[in-house]
């Protein structure tokens, strides 16, 4: 399962990229605007994945480091003037700073309280941000107007799929590598990990930042992406919701599947559309979710590679 | 002064009301059911249904929520808990999903827009310059009573004593004859139908839309860290200091910051005391 890098996976990433970048070419506007949202939701759930897939941690806040990014950079670029180029690399900083007071609990909790500890610091943001310095948030309402990176659905394609390209075959790299192995033996089983004289402590850590890296780059590029950004949009059960089912329904601890998971899951979203225009979709989408997650809790990824050895 | 703790006496009851069926599964199911919210939109919607479109009398359309829960709560056991065999990720995703798509089906049945629940229990008096409604009164009362209800079932009865061995240990508590599945499928069964009952009350004391499952259940979770899994005393006393930190910050700081204390007190109490305040073991 963990065979080093050889020459063929490498040209499956390429014939992959060849194949993203000609998607201009052969598909509408609209259809492009659709595959950018995948893109975003894509590497949200890569970061989300290669944190709690990996290492078993659980993590029901990430929309709170993807707000610490998007915030950032909107509040230094939108109210101060700060240029795009350096407020971009300081929001992705600021999350990695504030990764660690997310990591804090981890050192001593595990398991579900884990997972408590980050909801309740997405409430704890969602509220902040409308109460403390809503001259700066922008409050309940947040900001409109800011800067956005790229004109037109192509740029914005391109640009997206440049950052989703590389999250991706970053974050394989990495898990191709010994550290991405000791992660997974995290979820397996933490002491026998300690116990073979790994300090898990450090590799934990080391998780969490490269995912709240992710998770902050991700965050800042939509923002800059949108224009606009909202509190209740971000800091959203619905939002974290669409996260973790999309790396999870795509399959778990892989890279190809948190991003297939986004693709199907956000297409489902926009065929969804005519028949049911508001949060209605989601008895649909999420009853699809649930099937699948109760038939296969490994994923779209796991189903179609027993098929493939079937065949 | 007086508005203060009479308030927060009120508000507290609620919220022991709403935290007692979700630290019930979470002792003896050993699982966090995220979807626990949901018994609280569905019975405030079902008692809305009930009575207030259909007319039929209040105290009817309370059992009829009630019963709705019970038997939601059994279904979720049945069709998903059991399925995926006390795997507690799996479970804590899949109530997840599933409290999105309840959201979801109540926006479709009922639309987006927020309702007003007339009171169950109108009237309103003052004491010592307070305004009490008799609903927040009648809230506060009947989660007392199910409170000390639920000890004295737990402590006294044969099958409350059954219940508590298998929220210890579940071998033990088969091999000493005890069906640990029925057991289980009866704390889903009362944690729906308390569920339901505390959504009605919640929902007639702010209002009734299809998001109202996630302050409730962080409430609930934060009632059950803080006070550690499996012990109603602690739910009953954190459901306290929650309940008077909220009216304390809404009436002497800003409104805006009653829920930031809420999350602070989890936060620090996970991190200091993992266990809880007053917790047996760790999940």
């Amino acid at each position: 399962m963990f065979a080093t890098v050889n020459w063929r996976h490498l040209l499956l990433w390429a014939v992959f990229a060849a194949g993203m970048l000609l998607l201009p070419e052969l598909v509408k506007k609209g259809t492009l605007r659709t595959i950018i949202m995948a893109q975003y939701l894509a590497i949200f759930a890569m970061s989300w994945d290669f944190l709690s897939g990996r290492t078993g941690y659980i993590s029901f806040g990430h929309p709170f480091l993807i707000g610490i990014g998007a915030y950032t950079t909107a509040i230094l670029s939108y109210r101060f003037g700060v240029p795009v180029e350096l407020s971009i690399p300081i929001a992705v900083a600021t999350t990695v700073v504030g990764s660690v007071l997310f990591f804090l609990p981890a050192l001593r909790i595990r398991g579900s309280y884990f997972a408590l500890v980050t909801l309740a610091f997405m409430e704890l943001m969602y509220q902040l941000t409308q109460v403390i310095r809503p001259d700066l948030t922008g409050g309940t309402r947040g900001i409109s107007g800011i800067e956005t990176l790229t004109r037109g659905a192509v740029n914005g394609f391109y640009l997206s799929f440049v950052l989703m390209f590389v999250t991706a075959f970053v974050l394989w790299l990495l898990s191709r590598s010994r550290l991405g192995t000791a992660l997974s033996a995290i979820s397996m089983n933490e002491d026998a990990v300690a116990g073979s004289g790994l300090n898990t402590t450090k590799l934990k850590l080391f998780a969490f930042c490269v995912s709240a890296a992710v998770a902050g780059m991700g965050g800042a590029f939509w923002v800059h992406y949108l224009g606009s950004i909202a509190p209740r949009a971000l800091f959203d059960i619905n939002f974290l919701f669409t996260i973790i089912v999309a790396a999870l329904i795509g399959g778990a601890s892989t890279i190809i599947g948190p991003m297939a998971g986004a693709f199907f899951l956000t297409f489902l979203l926009e065929y969804l559309r005519p028949f049911l225009p508001g949060a209605e979709r989601y008895l649909i989408y999420g009853g699809i979710a649930l099937l699948i997650y109760m038939y296969q809790p490994k994923g779209l990824f796991e189903i179609v590679s027993r098929l493939w050895r079937r065949a | 002064m007086t508005q203060i703790l009479i308030q927060g006496f009120l508000l507290s009851g609620l919220y022991a009301l709403i935290a007692v069926g979700f630290t019930l599964i979470f002792s003896v199911g050993r699982v966090l059911n995220l979807a626990y919210g949901a018994y609280l939109v569905i019975g405030g919607y079902a008692y809305f249904w009930l009575s207030q479109t259909l007319g039929m009398p209040k105290i009817v359309g309370v059992l009829l929520a009630i019963v709705l829960g019970a038997v939601i709560g059994i279904s979720k056991y049945r069709l998903i808990v059991k399925p995926l065999k006390g795997d507690h990720v799996a479970v804590e995703i899949s109530t997840l999903i599933l409290a999105v798509v309840v959201q979801a089906g109540i926006v479709l049945l009922f639309g987006d827009a927020s309702k007003i629940l007339h009171p169950i229990v109108s009237g309103v008096s003052r004491v010592g310059g307070a305004t009490v409604t008799y609903n927040i009164l009648t809230a506060a009362v009947v989660s007392w009573v199910i409170l000390i209800g639920l000890y004295l079932f737990v402590r006294f009865t044969h099958l409350g004593r059954a219940l508590e061995a298998v929220s210890m240990d579940v071998k033990g508590a088969a091999i000493s004859g005890v069906d640990p599945d029925q057991m289980n499928q009866l704390t889903w069964a009362i944690s729906g139908a308390l569920g339901a009952l505390a959504g009605v009350f919640f929902a007639s004391y702010t209002q009734l839309y299809p998001g109202m499952w996630v302050t409730p259940l962080i409430i609930a979770v934060a009632v059950v860290i803080v006070g550690g899994i499996g012990s109603i005393l602690g739910t009953l006393l954190v459901a306290h200091i929650i309940g008077f930190m909220e009216v304390i910050s809404t009436s002497l700081i800003a409104a805006e910051l009653r829920g930031v204390f809420t999350m602070l007190l989890i936060i620090v109490v996970l991190i200091i005391r993992p266990k809880g305040l007053f917790g047996r073991a760790e999940l």
